[in-house]
């Protein structure tokens, strides 16, 4: 702590001096926020303070980048669909029917746009011991290693987020290293109805954890909705160890239980770091190319000849580079050749990380061709 | 969930590959690809794809 703090009349500067330590800390309220130790300036937990940008390991977290629908009625079933939102997934199971919607509802002043949010439209009072709906986003093993998970210097982790739901009680969030299966929760309560409230939660950094460093599934973020009871009949798992099934959710309220309910959720944020720091905003256009490692969608028209079985061979090269060998999935094309033509569906064709090709057939002969339409490419987690 | 075999350029059953038939997507042999993934999960169930036409 510091032991002197010196005004400097000569330069009209103030000067804080450390003590035999060298060491200066900065608190608010009793809390540590930063410190000047002989490394250089650096944040609560010991983390140089340098250029933020990258800080914030959850892509698409305010919600901006909704590339598949802005809305999806019905969801009554899924194992980790994508429906709206890119990056988040949700998973739903026996807890009624629900609408997903990129919304506009968001706290005001914050910077934010748009928010997820989830609208039940059919309940479900009383849950079967195996229903869940969550959303949970998974963050690419190259990303995570900033933690330093699996060594002494194991970083703290803090996810803060904005939450409204006419709902209150408690909510539990879950972490998951993919490598390892080890899991930690933490709870978090909504007080106020229909009022977004900011959480914060910091989870202690894992010295026993394994994220590799790959394009693999290293961690993910697990936001609980609903849980029966096989997820929610032990003690809430607090501190890192091997996922067990009844401790996932305790504690975890029923969101399906009326049609009125409703969550919305935005300003997701995972750092290293002991405190939240203020959410990172991204250009549009940078949260748009991270989306698109993983997801990205066109369409295409080529104007060339057909290859000497008739096919008209069509290829791109995508904006953004895959995570992996994506699955492709063509609308239906329209193709022309020498007064002829038609529609069809494109066979995919040495397709790989870096493009996409494919061809349709268009009748024997080099001629004059004609062959474009849509085309997805998903390489999601 | 099911899925069918396709055929390659030249008329022979893709090594590659196999398609979705709820959405027609082409799912590539990689084990890096969540898709190709909950494929073999399908698979380890006993089941067997329809053939290509």
């Amino acid at each position: 702590m510091a032991s002197t703090i010196n005004a400097l009349t000569g330069s009209g500067g103030v000067a804080i001096l450390g003590d035999t330590s060298g060491e200066i800390e900065l608190q608010s309220a009793g809390v540590t926020k930063a410190k000047v130790t002989s490394s250089g300036l650096q944040n609560a937990s010991g983390v140089a303070i340098t250029a933020q940008s990258g800080k914030n390991l959850i892509i698409n977290g305010n919600m901006q980048i909704a590339q598949r629908a802005q809305s999806v009625t019905g969801i009554t079933s899924s194992s980790g669909t994508y429906s709206t939102m890119d990056r988040f997934q949700d998973i739903v199971r026996t807890v009624g029917t629900w609408t997903q919607t990129q919304d506009t509802d968001v706290p005001t002043g914050q910077g934010f746009a748009t928010s997820l949010k989830m609208d039940c439209t059919t309940a479900n009072g009383s849950l079967s011991a195996d229903s869940w709906l969550r959303w949970q986003t998974q963050l690419e093993g190259f990303n995570c290693q900033p933690f330093k998970f699996g060594t002494a210097n194991a970083e703290s982790i803090t996810l803060s987020f904005w939450v409204k739901s006419n709902k209150t009680g408690t909510y539990c969030i879950e972490l998951y290293q993919t490598d390892s299966g080890r899991a930690i929760s933490k709870s978090y309560t909504i007080d106020s109805a229909n009022t977004y409230e900011k959480k914060e939660l910091t989870f202690v950094g894992d010295t026993a954890g394994n994220i590799s460093n790959d394009n693999g599934s290293g961690f993910i973020v697990t936001y609980w909705f609903a849980a029966g009871a096989n997820y929610q009949s032990g003690t809430l798992q607090t501190s890192w160890g091997a996922i067990t099934t009844a401790n996932r959710a305790v504690g975890q309220v029923n969101l399906a239980d009326s049609t009125s309910n409703y969550i919305n959720i935005t300003g997701i944020q995972l750092e290293a770091n002991t405190t939240a720091t203020p959410f990172e905003n991204l250009q549009y256009g940078q949260q748009l190319a991270l989306c698109q490692r993983y997801y990205e969608y066109g369409t295409r028209n080529f104007y060339g000849s057909t290859d000497s079985a008739g096919n008209i061979v069509s290829e791109e090269t995508y904006k953004v580079v895959k995570r992996a060998t994506p699955t492709m999935v063509y609308g239906t094309w329209s193709w022309a050749r020498s007064g002829t033509g038609g529609t069809g569906s494109p066979i995919n064709y040495q397709t790989n990380i870096n493009k996409w090709s494919c061809y349709i057939g268009a009748g024997l002969g080099y001629v004059a061709s004609f062959s474009g339409g849509s085309w997805t490419a998903s390489s999601e987690l | 969930m099911k899925y069918k075999l396709t055929k390659n350029i030249d008329g022979t059953i893709s090594t590659t590959q196999v398609i979705r038939i709820s959405d027609g997507a082409f799912i590539p042999f990689d084990e890096e690809n969540a898709d190709y993934q909950k494929y073999l999960e399908w698979i380890a169930e006993g089941n067997t794809p329809e053939e290509a036409e």
